[in-house]
């Protein structure tokens, strides 16, 4: 197959601004799927990694904006849950911003102790951590989210709250690292110094649990909504999974609408490039017949007019995923990015590509198959 | 689906254009009652009627007639890319009839070497590039096609310009690219549609002595479709198609 590769590109290059135009074209388009599969990949992230499956949230059966009352901390401290769970903290969705309104990130008032354990895939160095457990107006921040906004070791950050009215004043202590980016785009600090700051109000968004096994999280569940249901505080637990998708399911049918738009520009791709093709291979009907004439299948030439138009997508999926790196890493470390996470998946990569072959070869199809059933003598006789 | 360009099914050729080993007299192709009608608009237009025709191996057989007359359509029934109404072509002791498109190809990439008259070559890829087309239906390695094309560029005298393109080439030069390409398989039989046809008389004369030498010195059987009587008189045997019959051939040598 390799020892026509050199014939297929030299076809591909033969009119270069049209070759250009179409990949450019695909490029775009492309660039539109892989922007939009990114989006999704990201509001649909928390939906999560097998090894959050562990993690489990507790939140007032109402919804996150009603606090749970803090005496259910001992119950799920008790020997009941100590059985099928290992660590617990008390996390608050502080929703602060830094200076500008646009600075937009994940900020947490956490529990210091057991946080590592809950949150055990981010990294965070013995003396660091000891060092924010020492000192209650401490923050520990992502390195990304540190990076972006210019954020030093020992720096004051004042955050403005948006949901509590209060401003903590924190310092950063350390950062933390973890498996992507995007969970190097946050920040916590101690929940005791956002509860001192609210004048010991006791509110607690949400309690973390992490299960000691698969099993315990079923059993977890049954145990804590059992134990509240007829409290005038009933809860509801649920998988790091099941709290995500709550918050898909706010958006609506993002995942519907996205496959719409992806298909309707999978169809204009498929039309673009199919029109080149078709231009491409009308030019070269008397070109295909002299390649019968001398022994070329009809599969040679199905192979040879369809790898052609595969190589003109593909360049133009390679392309838009160039950009997209290039242009979702800048906005990642711009100071006030827009989207704060923009992460080019390997799926998403996979899927453009797929959509490259799969695009570049129904656009070829037709022409292919007329250039490779044409009469050879009718070919030959071809005034174009 | 099976693999497109697994090699053809012939056996790799033998070095291209080997020089000849001797006369050998058997029937290259051998055309008997063949008759073939195209139809336009349900109107059946015959083009050739019970024509028979035998070439024997190593000669040079020029096909001569006026426009119309069924040459054209002759060489490619014997080429093996146009079917006959009726009758039989078997080239080789490859009966073409009843082969399938793709058994078709095989016979075409073994045993034809084809000339047009416009040269036909690949405008993208090089004359070495050109010339080793049909060498990438073969299972020979790389080093292999490169050493036949080689040898088939120098038998044309086209060593020095393996890496023009056409557009960087003369008709002529064209033309004996063409000519490289058609004999470095080395196929059973040559077919010429009115090879010099496009050529000036300078070229046209370089590419008869190329023919007569493919015929002479490597013993390559011929079938060459001309208007010109010229050319024709390169060839060992003439024969006359007038409105798609064969009419009496001249003596041997002459047009």
């Amino acid at each position: 197959m390799s020892k026509f590769l050199h014939l297929v590109v030299r076809n591909a290059l033969r009119n270069r601004l049209r070759t250009v135009l179409t990949a450019g074209g695909s490029a775009f388009l492309l660039f539109v799927l892989v922007f939009m599969l990114t989006a999704l990949t990201e509001m649909y992230a928390w939906e999560g990694a097998p090894a959050t499956h562990l993690r489990v949230a507790v939140q007032h059966s109402t919804g996150l904006a009603t606090p749970l009352p803090i005496e259910l901390e001992n119950y799920l401290r008790g020997e009941e849950i100590s059985a099928c769970a290992g660590h617990l903290i008390k996390l608050n969705w502080f929703g602060g911003y830094y200076q500008d309104r646009r600075n937009f990130f994940a900020n947490f008032a956490s529990d210091h102790k057991e946080w590592r354990e809950v949150w055990d895939e981010l990294s965070l160095p013995d003396e660091l951590y000891k060092k924010w457990c020492s000192q209650k107006n401490a923050m520990v921040v992502g390195r990304g989210l540190a990076k972006r906004l210019g954020w030093k070791v020992g720096q004051q950050v004042t955050l403005m709250g948006t949901i509590y009215p209060v401003n903590p004043e924190l310092e950063i202590v350390g950062c933390f690292t973890g498996p992507t980016p995007r969970e190097e785009e946050q920040l916590f600090f101690r929940w005791d110094y956002l509860d001192e700051l609210l004048g010991g109000r006791k509110v607690v968004g949400t309690f973390w649990i992490r299960a000691r096994t698969l099993d315990d999280v079923a059993r977890l569940k049954d145990l804590i909504d059992g134990h509240t249901k007829n409290s005038s505080d009933p809860t509801e637990t649920m998988t790091e999974k099941e709290f995500g998708q709550q918050f898909a399911a706010m958006m609506g049918n993002i995942k519907g609408m996205i496959a719409i738009l992806g298909s309707i520009v999978l169809v204009i791709l498929v039309f673009m490039t199919a029109n080149t093709v078709a231009m491409s291979a009308r030019e070269r009907v008397t070109e295909i017949a002299v390649l019968r004439t001398l022994g070329f299948r009809r599969s040679h030439i199905l192979f040879l007019v369809v790898a052609e138009s595969v190589l003109v997508t593909l360049a133009g999926a390679l392309f838009s995923l160039g950009i997209a790196l290039v242009l979702f890493n800048w906005l990642l470390l711009s100071p006030s990015p827009q989207f704060p996470v923009f992460l080019v998946e390997p799926g998403t990569i996979a899927v453009a590509l797929g959509a490259a072959v799969l695009c570049g070869s129904l656009s070829a199809l037709v022409p292919a198959i007329q250039s490779a059933r044409r009469k050879i003598v009718d070919g030959l006789r071809y005034v174009g | 689906m099976s693999d497109p360009f697994a090699a053809a099914p012939s056996p790799s050729p033998s070095p291209a254009v080997a020089p000849a080993s001797g006369p050998t007299r058997e029937a290259t192709v051998r055309v008997a009652a063949v008759a073939k009608t195209y139809y336009r608009d349900q109107q059946p237009i015959p083009v050739l009627e019970n024509i028979d025709l035998t070439i024997q191996s190593g000669e040079f057989v020029a096909l001569m007639g006026p426009s119309g007359s069924g040459k054209t359509t002759l060489l490619n029934l014997v080429a093996g890319i146009d079917r006959p109404s009726s009758g039989s072509v078997v080239v080789a002791g490859n009966d073409l009839h009843g082969m399938s498109e793709r058994q078709l190809a095989a016979f075409r990439s073994r045993h034809v070497g084809f000339i047009f008259q416009f040269y036909n070559l690949i405008p993208v890829l090089t004359a070495f590039e050109n010339v080793e087309l049909p060498l990438l239906l073969t299972s020979l390695s790389k080093a292999e096609r490169r050493k036949h094309v080689a040898t088939a560029l120098e038998v044309v005298g086209l060593s020095d310009r393996r890496d023009h393109y056409p557009r960087q080439l003369s008709g002529g030069q064209e033309q004996r690219v063409a000519i490289a390409r058609a004999v470095v398989t080395d196929p059973t039989v040559l077919l010429a549609d009115e090879p010099t046809g496009d050529l000036d008389k300078r070229s046209e004369e370089e590419v008869l002595v190329l023919l007569r030498r493919l015929n002479q010195e490597f013993a390559k059987t011929i079938l060459m479709v001309t208007h010109d009587p010229k050319a024709a008189a390169s060839a060992g045997r003439t024969v006359r198609i007038e409105k798609g019959a064969l009419v009496a051939a001249p003596k041997d040598g002459q047009a």
